[in-house]
């Protein structure tokens, strides 16, 4: 089954019911459609292959004006027998031309005719009238007939007259009342496809497709009968607004973390070297601080620093030879210009370097992040320029190794779905120890899900906080691409419509 | 994060143990040492192993990594030994030299068999210490040389860049300093360092042959190794003193574990205020003693230890002991940690030999409350509504070019925050508004369905002299939609939608901008502020993104209206 217009079902259960073959013209008098609707739905029904379009030489049957008129009021002959038969089967030529309604121009065509049609015997001696056989019905010719055909229509094609009206033309040629002219008209034809179609179009028709306010106002809709839908039918896509999955699977992280206790902070995208690497113990000749590891700005090229100025002090002792952590510092030359640096952040651990640093903040505290990163990467498969870093801190007193792999195994849980975790010894300037996490998930097997420690008293220690901070990343772009099926980072950043179009809200 | 290949053979005799190519073993054994296998090339008979730690150059060759597994491995408890024989050779520092670069250290090998493996791996060793410990040879660089051809004692002088010519390492001909940063691989790749002093520094024996141009190139002849040499002198120099001991005495360390005998050399340092030292011999093999607190240890990693068993698993981490005393431990730090900057460093060794995997993880619920940034729940309203506006919301880079925010959008350039070093100059500075991407977007979309409807809440950035990082952050909201009708009245109806949502009372005014069409676009005022602008795109701009049909778009400052 297919769908069609109604003009398209018009069309072809006409073509059914006219015989298959049927020129256009034909058609739109018998639509009362427009030309262009008949083309239009002609065509549609032509690319489903339901009709044939040929162009065809036809003889195309016109009436004149005289034929028109006559087709209206029946012809003169048959009006002066009504007017002789009203008479009582013979009266005066005069009273029976009065009597017909004739106009003058008639009166004598319509005497000839009824002679010669052997309707009536003309006395022309007593100019008197009278039926030839008063006990005979006079029934219409195919002369008659044929112009009736005719009645309301434009010109028709000779092939759409049955043979017995066909036979009439002649004669009404003779009489002017209509004339024949050679003409090519597209024609129509129903296939065998469309003919299978044509069955159920007539069932179609028979009822009412849209259901309108004014069928449901005026309370028409009781008797009718709405049509049935092929409900399997394809129809066109909707598609809706709809959040971005990833920022979707960002609240949803967002929203575990709150569960969890940890307040959310925010910092700006330019930051200063100083939060980025200094705070964090990473020396200033570090390869990460390099043009190839972070993305430098160039004008504005420095930073504001004389709101830390104690804090940088601090800071520029512990990298030189340790201040009062206990260490032994980097041993090196600390520039003061080189903190003032402004970079794009490389990773979201400079938001726990202000926290700790503005001390505003009560022990025990949870914080987390989730902030737009930087590195100078070349953008592949497995590397963006630009990502997204969740990351925070605790803070209490008591903490130890143990409560930093009791908080990775508990987002392990909560935030990765895991069913088994494990912990591996791991690197970063700022940590110590420094623990990596892999969660295992059916199906998915094991991803690195995060990379955590306790911040090295080198950190902690020049901000003034005089408790154990545990600091933790999580691997969520992993996550997030493992949970959506892509194996291509940039997908994050997907360009596709189509894609986030299609993609299943998870 | 240094990766090195190591030749899987050699790795299998110096660990002493067979692996049988299980990868995933030495994987798990590798990560005592925070590394692991990156690929194993089987055919080369090539291990890749990735250490994460940028810390550890002594885990940078085959002997180091092999020397740090064993004793996790148990084989071999505690720091491994060297010795190094007296001084050989005698090296005088000029005192021009202090501002340049101040320190060198030298050892000598000798009775070394260099096979090809062997010169292989040094060269590795060498690149990578250079690299990353050396700082790009900044810090540290490092030079080999054929002993047998110098002659005692050394000169470690500055000279002017035209006084003195060699034949550096890979050339035929005399060149000049100054034609060496000119004309030499090596020398336009490290000028930069030398360049920006009148003098270069030079390394010279008492017949004023050239050892090396530091820290730039070996001379050809000294310089050059061969299967057949045999003896050799290792010069590290360097603008960091324990730094330079450090480079050298882990190149040498290498170079003993292979059969080597170490021979020392010593460095006569001017009479200056500037050094704190006169003659040094080095290599200097010379463990640290650092005390470690018992209590501070049981507080980091939660764990009952006593000290004994505190010192056995530093044994496992092959760190030595000196002594246990009542509430310390006194731990010996071999010369190649040189990783060892705090107590909290052996603390994680403790825990490394104890095994992560073997402590109970503990979660306890501390009376913490969290929450949300304040402006998440209007910004999550903002989006919501947008999405119930049959809009798709986008998620785009904010690094773009100038040509993208102000070229394509038919406006004239503005200052915005643009990096040193962008990888590609599609993402050459930070956005400071949002219609250019989703332009960038439907531009990539013009084969998909339309009508086309996205928006982004995102961030942008703008120069602000009153910050710290004299820029701020902000929060914009851009909608666009694109189709054969779209149209002014089309947007504007949604932005009403939304401002009504949102409670906010709102006006448009007339204004010109020519990224709009002209006579099609206002800017958006809300309490007296301009706070955005809305309009029919100037088909000149859609011409520029490839857009095929009309589009109308809004983009308006959240921080003016929300927050």
């Amino acid at each position: 089954m297919v769908d069609f217009r109604v003009q398209e079902l018009t069309i072809l259960s006409l073509l059914g019911r006219l015989g298959g073959k049927v020129s256009i013209l034909q058609l739109i008098q018998e639509s009362k459609l427009s030309d262009s609707a008949v083309m239009r739905a002609g065509l549609t029904l032509k690319e489903k292959e339901f009709i044939n379009i040929y162009s065809e030489p036809s003889t195309v049957v016109s009436l004149s004006s005289e034929g028109k008129l006559h087709a209206e009021k029946n012809l003169p002959e048959r009006n002066l027998l009504n007017s002789i038969i009203g008479l009582g089967g013979s009266a005066t030529l005069d009273k029976a031309y009065a009597e017909s309604g004739l106009s003058k121009q008639f009166e004598q065509i319509a005497l000839g005719w009824i002679i010669r049609k052997k309707w009536c015997i003309f006395d022309s001696k007593n100019r008197l009238l009278s039926l030839s056989n008063p006990k005979k019905l006079i029934l219409a010719g195919n002369d008659e007939k044929l112009l009736r055909y005719f009645l309301g229509k434009k010109p028709v094609s000779l092939d759409s007259i049955t043979e017995d009206l066909q036979s009439a033309i002649d004669v009404l040629r003779k009489r002017k009342l209509l004339y024949t002219e050679e003409k090519t008209y597209r024609m129509l034809e129903i296939t065998t496809l469309g003919t299978e179609a044509v069955k159920e179009a007539k069932i179609v028709t028979e009822k009412v497709t849209q259901l309108t306010p004014n069928l449901i106002i005026s309370g028409k809709w009781k008797k009718l009968k709405l049509q049935e839908y092929n409900i399997k039918a394809p129809v066109a896509k909707t598609w809706p607004g709809k959040k971005h999955p990833y920022l979707r699977f960002l609240e949803e992280v967002r929203n575990t973390l709150v569960t969890l206790g940890f307040k959310e902070m925010t910092g700006s995208t330019v930051e200063l070297s100083f939060f980025n690497f200094d705070a964090l113990y990473t020396p200033q000749d570090h390869p990460a601080r390099e043009i190839f590891g972070i993305y430098q700005v160039k004008d504005p090229k420095f930073g504001d620093l004389s709101g830390y100025a104690q804090t940088l002090e601090k800071v520029e002792a512990t990298h030189e030879n340790g201040w009062k952590t206990g260490s032994t510092g980097w041993d090196y030359k600390y520039s003061r210009s080189e903190a003032k640096r402004l970079i794009l952040r490389g990773h979201g651990t400079c938001l726990s370097a202000r926290t700790l640093q503005s001390k505003n903040f009560d022990v025990p505290s949870k914080f987390f992040s989730i902030a737009r990163c930087y590195r100078p990467e070349v953008v592949d498969k497995t590397h963006l320029s630009e990502f997204n870093q969740v990351e925070g801190i605790v803070v209490d007193e008591k903490l130890t190794l143990r409560d930093l792999l009791g908080v990775l195994a508990r987002f392990a849980i909560e935030v990765a779905g895991a069913d088994k975790i494990r912990f591996k010894p791991d690197y970063f300037p700022f940590t110590e120890p420094s623990v990596e996490l892999s969660a295992y998930k059916k199906g998915y097997g094991w991803i690195e899900f995060g990379g955590s420690g306790i911040f090295r008293p080198e950190v902690t220690v020049p901000l003034g906080v005089k408790v154990p901070v545990i600091a933790w990343g999580l691997g969520i772009d992993r996550l997030f691409m493992m949970r959506s099926g892509i194996t291509d980072i940039r997908e994050i950043f997907s360009q596709s419509l189509d894609w986030l179009r299609r993609k299943e809200v998870t | 994060m240094p990766t090195i290949e190591v030749n899987y053979s050699e790795l299998e005799t110096l660990l002493g143990i067979e692996l049988h190519d299980n990868m995933e073993r030495l994987d798990e054994m590798l990560s005592y040492v925070k590394s692991e296998v990156k690929y194993f090339n089987k055919q080369e008979n090539i291990v890749s192993v990735e250490i994460k730690d940028t810390n550890r150059p002594d885990l940078w060759s085959v002997e180091g990594l092999a020397r740090g597994l064993r004793s996790y491995l148990k084989i071999e408890k505690g720091p491994r030994n060297y010795f190094v024989n007296t001084s050989i050779v005698e090296v005088n520092v000029s005192p021009t030299l202090k501002n340049i670069r101040p320190y060198i250290g030298c050892s000598i090998i000798k009775e070394i068999e260099l096979t090809d493996n062997i010169i292989r791996g040094f060269m590795h060793l060498q690149d990578k210490l250079d690299q990353t410990y050396g700082r790009s040879r900044q810090k540290t660089s490092i030079g080999l040389y054929d002993f047998n051809q110098i002659s005692a004692p050394l000169s470690y002088v500055a000279v002017k860049p035209s006084d003195f010519s060699f034949v550096p390492l890979g050339f035929e001909e005399k060149m000049t300093l100054s034609e060496i940063l000119e004309k030499h691989p090596k020398g336009i790749e490290y000028g930069h360092i030398v360049k920006k002093n009148d003098t270069y520094p030079l390394l010279i024996d008492s017949k004023q042959k050239v050892l090396s141009f530091p820290p730039i190139i070996n001379s050809n002849d000294l310089g050059r190794l061969t299967e057949k040499t045999r003896n050799l002198l290792i010069e590290v120099t360097g603008t960091m003193y324990q730094t330079t001991i450090n480079t050298l005495n882990l190149v040498t360390l290498a170079l003993i574990d292979r059969g080597g005998i170490a021979y020392s050399a010593t460095v006569n340092y001017p009479e200056d205020k500037f050094y704190s030292f006169r003659n040094i011999v080095t290599p200097v093999f010379k463990s640290k003693t650092v005390r470690l607190d018992i209590e501070y240890t049981r507080k980091v990693l939660g764990l009952d230890l006593t000290a004994q068993k505190i010192a056995d698993l530093l044994l496992i981490a092959g760190l030595g002991i000196e002594k246990i005393n009542k509430s310390s431990v006194d731990v010996i730090v071999p010369c190649y940690r040189v990783d060892v900057m705090h107590q909290i460093d052996l603390i994680e060794d403790v825990a490394v030999a104890y095994g992560y995997n073997n402590i109970e993880p503990l979660w306890r619920d501390l009376p913490t409350t969290g929450s949300m940034l304040p402006n998440q729940h209007l910004k999550d309203v903002a989006r919501e509504l947008m999405v119930g506006l049959g809009y798709q919301e986008t998620l785009n880079y904010t690094l773009t070019s100038q040509e993208k925010l102000f070229e394509k959008m038919n406006l004239e350039r503005q200052k915005v925050v643009e990096l040193v070093n962008p990888k590609i100059v599609t993402m050459a500075c930070l956005r400071n508004w949002l219609l250019p991407s989703l332009l960038e977007f439907l531009g990539n979309n013009q084969s998909v369905a339309f009508p086309q409807k996205i928006f982004e809440l995102g961030k942008v950035t703008l120069l602000d002299d009153l910050s710290e990082t004299l820029t701020r952050d902000e929060y914009w909201l851009a909608g666009i939609t694109t189709h054969p009708i779209s149209s002014f009245t089309e947007v504007k109806s949604v932005l009403a939608s939304f401002f009504m949502n949102l409670g906010v009372d709102w006006f448009l005014e007339k204004t010109s901008h020519s990224s709009f069409i002209e006579g099609r676009v206002g800017k958006i005022i809300v309490n007296k502020k301009e706070v955005g602008v809305i309009g029919e795109i100037n088909p000149k701009v859609l011409e520029n993104w490839n857009l095929e049909n009309p589009a109308a778009a809004f983009e308006v400052n959240l921080h003016k209206i929300l927050f």
